[in-house]
């Protein structure tokens, strides 16, 4: 009898449970949701247009034959949009998007934070005097015998302005490899300021005006570079003058760190500002007083996405998952409260939370849910902001119903590897280096570096993708650099504490990560702190032995489940910023050969770095290490291993 | 941070001075647990630490890979 093909929806036990709780609960989430409706085959290989009224415009490439060039010639929009235009401005919008994002809130911490320096924002202060002068040093701001709060309001208000600079360059593009912003003035693309690449970026991709597909996937280059170090950059650094460089803090990860006897409180989005203070509310005794007066032993705060990944860096908060966990969160019966601020959360949380009791609270101004509780953030007024928070969770304890189920699953992770950190555990805190790394590269005990990053994506199986990818290279002895939702699944995986090193890593790789005392793989953070990973790039590079530029390293990238535009402006800056970068999932131009071969050929000769699509784990891990092979090559380290001691055998046999 | 000095023996130079150890006894706990920063109390040492830890930005006395070619 033939085996029924089973289709796998997650690795994760506590996922898995969770979906088939949702099932007999009656509760519709991602995963049936995502049964039941297919992706469309023309919008997403990008060759469909609504750019104007006209349209929308499709433009398939012909199933199953050659098309002659009088076909291809007449294959294109009502306006003559070719479909390479229509490919490539479909991509530059999705880089804008992404780009937006991310850059809108590292705005909002602009905002916090001189609202904080300005002691406007009660709860909120200039936590890490060391951060605020390095950033400060960046800046050119005058230091001297200045308060932290002058020197914080300067570089506040450098910062807002840097959004919107309409002429010259980013501030922080001054921190790239010298070589590197050679290329970029070569390329015409050194970002000006975010807002004004993104509205160049949407003005260009309207109808009628850049018709070119290579000037706009140079543009998406362009606007993207502003996001990465850019409005990202500004993100991450704010948020650690304002609430600590992360350092390494133990804590754990998934569904099962909610608490059947206490209140269950997630924060889940991406700002950091109402985390923080919730960090600080829910330890209140007389907060906690009140959950016990309402029949619960305390209160549990746990996260969820990238403002998970921020209070864990900083506060060993734990997280109750990625991104499809969202809703199986709230499908445990125990969750008395989500608290969402932006970006990544699903309107369905909305409709499963009617399934049970579960108190949706949106706090943002710019992000409502129709049908849910909004409790209005306002920095100035923080603490009082997040302590109703909190009363509203407690309040809600004792209408928990009877079906609870909270999956027994949970895993330990490390996390808080910023670039500061990894500095100071390699070189200790009297010379703070990369030597020990880059020697190891040379050496040839790490074979090289990647980062992957980014989102889950409900149509390949949850977490499978990342887990294989990071495996293949931490074996291959590639020291793996996480953020986001790719991090977590790791962390999931029980990948993120020392013990994986001999588990897990090829020898070499295991033998560095023992002696250091890290995990083969180091979590950085959430999906702004990707900025952290470009200056780990760039400290590679500038301490010597790997070549002069990012493009230089034997390094890649990949989103092996990517799913959002911010990861499309994530990979975007990665690749021109020297990274050769592979997605898997989907591919947003495949439709199209000409942009295609643009991105993942003719961007290598100009930007060093180039884009891949591949959506088999171990084949994207093998060109990952493939490239990291051939940049070891060329850097004539590919022969480099322990220095052999010759006996006298050894000697003859040479003669 | 203070300096611990320990006073040795050493062959042929009699009694010498050596940098004693550096590390905090005990065993961080909590949220402590892997801090470091704290440990840069002043203005002036956190400076001193940015000039040498991140040398290649903000020294002006080190030569990373790029300084070579390119004099700042
Ligand atoms: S801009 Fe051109 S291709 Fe796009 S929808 Fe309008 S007519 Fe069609």
């Amino acid at each position: 009898m033939a085996e029924e093909k089973k289709e796998v929806k997650s690795i994760d036990p506590a996922t898995v449970e969770m979906i088939e709780k949702a099932a007999s609960d009656g509760a519709r989430v991602v995963f049936e949701r995502a049964a039941t409706m297919k992706p469309c085959p023309i919008g997403s290989e990008g060759s469909c247009c609504s750019m104007c009224s006209m349209g929308p415009c499709r433009v398939p490439l012909p199933k199953g034959k050659e098309e002659t060039p009088e076909e291809k010639r007449k294959r294109v929009g009502v306006c003559g949009a070719t479909p390479e235009t229509i490919a490539a401005r479909n991509f530059l919008r999705k880089t804008a998007a992404g780009a937006a994002a991310h850059s809108d809130h590292g705005r909002k911490v602009t905002e916090a934070f001189l609202l904080a320096a300005k002691g406007e924002a009660k709860g909120f202060q200039i936590k890490d005097e060391q951060k605020l002068l390095q950033v400060a040093l960046d800046l050119g701001v005058e230091i001297g015998d200045r308060s932290n709060e002058e020197i914080a309001i300067d570089i506040g208000e450098m910062a807002y302005k840097d959004f919107g600079r309409q002429e010259g360059e980013i501030l922080f593009g001054r921190r790239a490899p010298l070589k590197r912003q050679e290329l970029w003035h070569k390329q015409g693309v050194y970002p000006r300021g975010v807002d004004r690449e993104v509205v160049e970026a949407m003005h260009r991709t309207h109808m009628g005006v850049d018709q070119d597909y290579k000037s706009l996937l140079q543009q998406a280059a362009r606007t993207s570079l502003a996001d990465g170090w850019g409005g990202s950059m500004i993100a991450t650094e704010l948020q650690d003058i304002m609430f600590g460089t992360p350092s390494p803090v133990l804590s754990q990860i998934n569904l099962g760190v909610l608490k059947e006897d206490e209140v269950n409180l997630i924060i889940h989005g991406h700002e950091p500002q109402l985390a923080e203070m919730l960090a600080v509310v829910t330890q209140d005794p007389e907060m906690i007083e009140y959950a016990k007066s309402k029949g619960a032993k305390g209160i549990n705060l746990a996260g969820m996405c990238c403002t998970a990944n921020e209070i864990l860096m900083r506060h060993g908060v734990p997280i109750a998952g990625n991104f499809l966990q969202q809703e199986l969160a709230i499908v445990t019966g125990a969750l008395e409260a989500m608290v969402v601020d932006v970006q990544c959360i699903m309107q369905g949380i909305a409709d499963i939370a009617k399934c049970f009791h579960t108190k949706i609270i949106t706090t943002d101004p710019r992000a409502f849910i129709e049908g849910t509780t909004h409790i209005e953030f306002d920095e100035r007024k923080a603490v009082d902001t997040a302590r109703a928070i909190v009363k509203a969770a407690i309040d809600n304890f004792p209408n928990r119903g009877k079906n609870v189920r909270i999956p027994d699953v949970r895993s330990d992770l490390i996390a808080g590897f910023s670039h500061e950190t990894i500095n100071y555990l390699l070189g200790g805190l009297f010379l703070s280096s990369y030597r020990p790394l880059n020697d190891n590269i040379i050496n040839g005990r790490i074979r090289g570096v990647a980062g992957v990053v980014g989102c889950n994506n409900v149509r390949v199986t949850h977490d499978d993708v990342h887990v294989t990818m990071v495996k293949e290279l931490i074996k291959n002895d590639v020291l793996v650099l996480q953020t986001g939702c790719s991090a977590m699944a790791c962390a999931k995986a029980g990948l993120m504490v020392p013990e994986a090193a001999a588990e897990f890593a090829g020898e070499g790789l295991a033998e560095v990560c023992q002696a250091v005392g890290i995990p083969p793989v180091l979590h950085l953070g959430s999906c702004v702190d990707n900025a952290r990973i470009l200056i780990a790039a760039t400290a590679m590079v500038k301490d010597g032995g790997l070549g002069d530029d990012i493009s230089d390293l034997p390094a890649a990238g990949a989103a092996p489940e990517w799913m959002s535009e911010k990861a499309i402006s994530i990979g975007e800056y990665f690749v021109a910023s020297g990274v050769f970068t592979v997605f898997g999932a989907a591919w947003p131009t495949l439709g199209n050969k000409e942009v295609t071969d643009f991105l993942f050929k003719d961007t290598e000769d100009l930007y060093g770095g180039m884009w891949a699509f591949e959506p088999d784990p171990i084949k994207a891990a093998q060109m990952m290490i493939a490239h990291i092979d051939k940049k070891r090559k060329a850097l004539g380290i590919d022969k480099a291993r322990e220095r052999v001691l010759y006996d006298m055998a050894m000697r003859r046999e040479l003669e | 941070m203070e300096y611990k000095v320990d006073k040795k023996e050493s062959p042929g130079w009699g009694e010498v001075e050596v940098l004693g150890e550096t590390y905090e006894e005990g065993r961080p706990e909590g949220e402590d647990l892997g801090r470091w920063r704290q440990k840069l109390a002043s203005r002036e040492e956190k400076l001193r630490y940015l000039e040498n830890g991140e040398r290649y930005w903000y020294g002006t006395e080190w030569f990373g890979s790029e300084k070579r070619k390119n004099p700042a």
